[in-house]
C-alpha cells in the first residue's frame, strides 16, 4: 500500500492513505459545526468584550470609544450592585442546597432496587421540563389567594403568605423552585459516581468495622471529589446565569417585585434589549464572565489542594507507592 | 473520497435551503402578511379583518401572532434591529419611539400620510403625540383612554349613589367598599391599584393619580427638547402617600389579593382604573357583572391618560404596499366600529360614528366623554421615556411595600426625590435634561 507522509518530525508515525482520507473526511464533516459554533458562540464573546469599551446601541454598536467608563459606571450603579448581590445570594443557596439534596438522594438511591429507577425518573422529570412552563406553574403554586402552597399551609393554620409579593420571601421562593428544578440533574451525576465505586472498597471498610456514616464520609465522599467538583462548577455557572425563572415570576400585576429578585442576567437583558444600552450591558456580561471564571478557578484550586494534601498524607503513611 | 465530499456538500446545501425556506413571503402566487400585536384580545379583530380583506384579495394569507404586552415589547427589541420582525406591528408610540429614533422604522408612503393628516380624521393630540421630526410613522389605530370602572351592586350595598367625583372622595369610597374576613384579611379591595409587577405599568397607573394632583412624569424644560422630573413636588409626594395609606394605613388594597381586571371581574375589587378593552373582556368573562364607568376623579386638576396605539409597517415587510393597504383597510369606518363593538378598544379615528354602539353599551360613554376642563395627557414621544418609566416603577413597587412610609413625610419625600434624581440622570444621559 502506498504510504503518505504527513510527518513534520522523525518521531511521528506515517499515516496510511486510508487513514489520511478518513481524517480528511472527519475534519471536513466537522468543519461546518466548528464554523457555526465559532460564528454563534466564539465571535459574539469577542464582540462582547469589544463593545464593553464602547458607548453603543443595537443600531450602532461602535458609537464611541469610551475606555473603561462603562465598567466605572457599573460599580456606581445601585441596580447593578443590587443585581450582583442578589445573584450571589441566589447562586450560593441554590448550589449548596441542590448539591446537598442531590448527594442525599443519590446515596438513598445508589443501591439498586426495583423502585430506584422509578424514583430516578421522578426526580429527573423537572430537569427535562422546560423552564418557562415550570416557572408559570410555580407562579400559580405561590399565588397568595389561590396558590396550592398557601392552601396546604392553611391545613396547619398558617395564614396566606404573599410568596412572590414580598422581597424577603420572593428570593426564597425562586431559590426553592430552582433547587427543585436542578436537583435531579445533580443527583444523576452523583448516582453514576457512587455506582462506579467498586463494591470491594466498601466491603473492605465494613470488614474493618466502619459504620455506614464512616463509609459515606471516608470512602464514598473522597472518591466522589472529581464529580463533586464538576457538579459545583456547573451549578455555580448555571446559578450565576439565572434568568428565565426571574423573568417569568416578576411579570404581570401579581409578579414579584422586580428589584427584590433582580439578577445580573436580568439586568443585562433590560439594559441591552429594553433600553438599548448594549455597551453597558456588554460590560456587565464581562464582569459576570470574570466572576464565574474566578469562582471556577477557585473551586479547581480548592479541590486540587485537597487532593495534593490527601496524597501527601497517604505518602507520609506509606499508603501510596 | 470525492463521493463523500459531495455528500457533505449536499448535506450543507440541504441545511441552508431549509434554513432560508421560512423567509419567503410569496409562494405560488400567494402573498403572506404577518402581524404581531401585544394585546391578545385583538386577535379576534385581526382574524375578522383578515377574513373581510380576503373577500377582495383572495391571494393574501395572514399570519397573526399576539403576545402579552411586556413579552411583545421584549420581542420587538430583539426582532426589529435584526430585521426579523413581522410585516405589520401594532404598537404604542412609547414602545416604538426608540426604534423610530434609531432609524429602524420606515416612513409611511404619501397616500397613507395624506390619509392620516386629513383634517378632522384624528385629534390634534393623537397626531402631536405621534410625531417625530414632523413625520408620523404609524397609522393611529386605537386608543387606550382610562376611566374609572365601578361595581354598581357593591356601590348600592354600601349606600353610595354614584361614582366619586374627586380623588379624596374616591379614597373615602374605597374605605367603605373594602371587605375583610374574620381574621381581618382584606378580601375585597375598595379600589384595585397597581402596586406590583414588572415593567412601566406601575408608574403609568400611579400617573393616573399623580396627574389630577398636579404632577406629571416629566415636564418640559425651558430649552426646547429638554425635560425634567415633574413629580418632585407636593403632587408627587401626595400621590405616593395616597398609595402607601391605601395599602398600609387604611388597607383598602393589599399585595396579597388579586388585582386589575381579573379582580374586578371576580368581584374582588369594587373600583379600578383601566381602558375600554375591559368592557369587551368582561362581556366574555363575567357577563353578569353589574358595573358602570365614570370619568377619572379630579383633584387640583382633571384629566385622563390617552395612549395612542399605532399600526406600523416595518422594514422587514416583503411587500410594503400590500401591508400599508391592509393597514388602511383595518382603520376604515366599518372595522373601527367592529373593533369597539366586539373587542372594546376605542377607535383612534375622531371621525367615525360610534353613537349606535354607545347606545347599546353605555359603559363606553365615559371613554368618549369630553367635558370642559377634562384634559388629556399621554406618553411623551422621546426614546428614553420607557426607561425612565420602568426605573420609576421599580422604585414605586419598593415604596408601596414599605409600611414605614405611613405618616412619614420625610421618608416619602426621600423616595420621591431619589426617584426624580434618577429620572433626571437618565434624561442627562440622553442630553435631554433641562430645568
Amino acid at each position: 500500500m502506498k504510504r503518505i507522509s504527513t510527518e513534520s518530525s522523525p518521531g511521528r508515525k506515517k499515516l496510511s492513505e486510508t487513514e489520511f482520507k478518513k481524517r480528511v473526511f472527519a475534519y471536513t464533516a466537522i468543519l461546518p459545526v466548528i464554523l457555526i459554533f465559532g460564528f454563534v458562540r466564539i465571535v459574539p464573546i469577542f464582540q462582547n468584550f469589544l463593545y464593553s469599551f464602547f458607548q453603543s446601541t443595537i443600531g450602532n454598536p461602535l458609537q464611541q470609544f469610551i475606555g473603561f467608563t462603562n465598567f466605572k459606571d457599573l460599580f456606581a450603579d445601585d441596580l447593578f450592585v443590587l443585581s450582583l448581590r442578589n445573584t450571589t445570594y441566589f447562586a450560593v443557596f441554590v448550589t449548596l442546597f441542590s448539591v446537598a439534596f442531590a448527594v442525599l438522594l443519590a446515596a438513598l438511591l445508589s443501591t439498586r432496587s426495583k423502585a430506584s429507577a422509578l424514583y430516578e425518573t421522578i426526580y429527573f422529570l423537572p430537569v427535562i421540563t422546560p423552564m418557562v412552563p415550570v416557572a408559570v406553574v410555580w407562579k400559580w403554586i405561590y399565588d397568595p389567594t389561590y396558590g396550592l402552597l398557601n392552601y396546604v399551609l392553611s391545613w396547619v393554620g398558617i395564614e396566606p403568605i404573599g410568596w412572590l409579593v414580598f422581597p424577603n420571601t420572593a428570593m426564597v421562593a425562586i431559590i426553592i423552585m430552582s433547587v427543585w428544578k436542578i436537583v435531579g440533574y445533580n443527583m444523576i451525576i452523583f448516582l453514576v459516581g457512587m455506582r462506579d465505586i467498586p463494591e470491594s472498597y466498601i466491603e473492605a471498610a465494613r470488614i474493618d468495622g466502619a459504620s455506614t456514616m464512616q463509609v459515606f464520609w471516608r470512602i464514598i465522599m473522597p472518591l466522589l471529589r472529581p464529580i463533586m467538583l464538576f457538579v459545583l462548577v456547573i451549578s455555580t455557572i448555571n446559578s450565576y446565569n439565572v434568568f428565565t425563572q426571574v423573568f417569568i415570576m416578576t411579570s404581570g400585576p401579581q409578579g414579584a417585585p422586580g428589584n427584590a429578585v433582580r439578577t445580573i442576567v436580568f439586568d443585562i437583558y433590560e439594559n441591552a434589549f429594553r433600553y438599548f444600552r448594549t455597551g453597558y450591558a456588554a460590560a456587565e456580561a464581562v464582569v459576570l464572565f470574570l466572576i464565574i471564571l474566578a469562582l471556577t478557578l477557585l473551586q479547581f484550586g480548592i479541590s486540587g489542594n485537597k487532593e495534593r494534601r490527601e496524597k501527601r498524607r497517604l505518602l507520609r503513611k506509606g499508603g501510596l507507592v | 473520497m470525492a463521493r463523500k465530499l459531495c455528500l457533505v456538500m449536499f448535506a450543507l446545501l440541504l441545511v441552508a435551503s431549509m434554513a432560508f425556506a421560512g423567509g419567503a413571503a410569496e409562494t405560488g402566487g400567494k402573498e403572506t402578511l404577518s402581524i404581531w400585536c401585544g394585546y391578545p384580545e385583538m386577535e379576534a379583530f385581526y382574524k375578522y379583518a383578515a377574513a373581510e380583506y380576503q373577500k377582495t384579495h383572495p391571494n393574501v394569507e395572514f399570519n397573526i401572532v399576539t403576545h402579552p404586552l411586556r413579552e411583545f415589547e421584549q420581542k420587538l427589541s430583539a426582532t426589529i434591529p435584526s430585521n426579523t420582525v413581522a410585516d405589520i406591528i401594532d404598537v404604542s408610540v412609547y414602545a416604538n419611539q426608540k426604534f423610530i429614533e434609531a432609524g429602524f422604522m420606515p416612513k409611511m408612503p404619501a397616500n397613507v400620510d395624506q390619509f392620516v393628516k386629513a383634517p378632522g380624521r384624528y385629534s390634534d393630540f393623537a397626531l402631536k403625540n405621534n410625531m417625530y421630526k414632523g413625520d408620523v410613522y404609524g397609522v393611529p389605530f386605537f386608543q387606550g383612554r382610562t376611566s374609572l370602572f365601578y361595581n354598581t351592586e357593591m356601590f348600592a350595598e354600601a349606600g353610595l349613589s354614584g361614582p366619586p367625583k374627586t380623588m379624596s372622595e374616591m379614597y373615602e369610597y374605597a374605605k367603605k367598599l373594602a371587605k375583610y374576613d374574620a381574621a381581618g384579611n382584606l378580601t375585597r379591595a375598595g379600589h384595585s391599584l397597581r402596586i406590583s409587577g414588572q415593567g412601566s405599568g406601575v408608574a403609568e397607573k400611579w400617573w393616573f393619580v399623580l396627574y389630577p394632583m398636579g404632577g406629571t412624569i416629566i415636564s418640559e424644560g425651558k430649552a426646547p427638547g429638554t425635560y425634567h422630573a415633574g413629580y418632585n413636588n407636593d403632587a408627587g409626594r401626595n400621590a405616593l402617600k395616597f398609595y402607601v395609606d391605601a395599602v398600609h394605613k387604611d388597607n383598602w388594597d393589599d399585595h396579597k389579593i388579586k388585582h386589575d381586571a381579573e379582580a374586578f371581574q371576580l368581584g374582588q375589587a369594587a373600583m379600578f382604573f383601566r381602558e375600554s378593552w375591559v368592557i369587551g373582556d368582561t362581556a366574555a368573562k363575567a357577563p353578569n357583572l353589574k358595573y358602570d364607568t365614570a370619568l377619572v376623579p379630579s383633584d387640583a386638576r382633571w384629566g385622563r391618560i390617552t395612549n395612542i396605539q399605532n399600526l406600523y409597517v416595518t422594514k422587514a415587510a416583503k411587500n410594503p404596499d400590500l401591508a400599508w393597504d391592509f393597514v388602511l383597510f383595518m382603520v376604515n369606518d366599518a372595522n373601527q366600529q367592529w373593533m369597539l363593538d366586539n373587542v372594546g378598544w376605542l377607535p383612534a379615528r375622531a371621525d367615525v360614528k360610534l353613537d349606535e354602539i354607545i347606545a347599546r353599551k353605555p359603559q363606553f360613554k365615559a371613554f368618549i366623554a369630553s367635558e370642559p376642563g377634562y384634559e388629556e395627557f399621554g406618553y411623551i414621544p422621546i426614546g428614553p421615556f420607557d426607561e425612565l418609566m420602568t426605573r420609576l416603577a421599580e422604585r414605586l413597587v419598593t415604596a408601596f411595600l414599605d409600611s414605614s412610609l405611613v405618616d412619614n413625610p420625610a421618608g416619602i419625600a426621600k423616595v420621591i426625590s431619589d426617584a426624580a434624581a434618577e429620572t433626571n440622570q437618565i434624561l442627562q444621559r440622553y442630553n435631554m435634561f433641562g430645568e
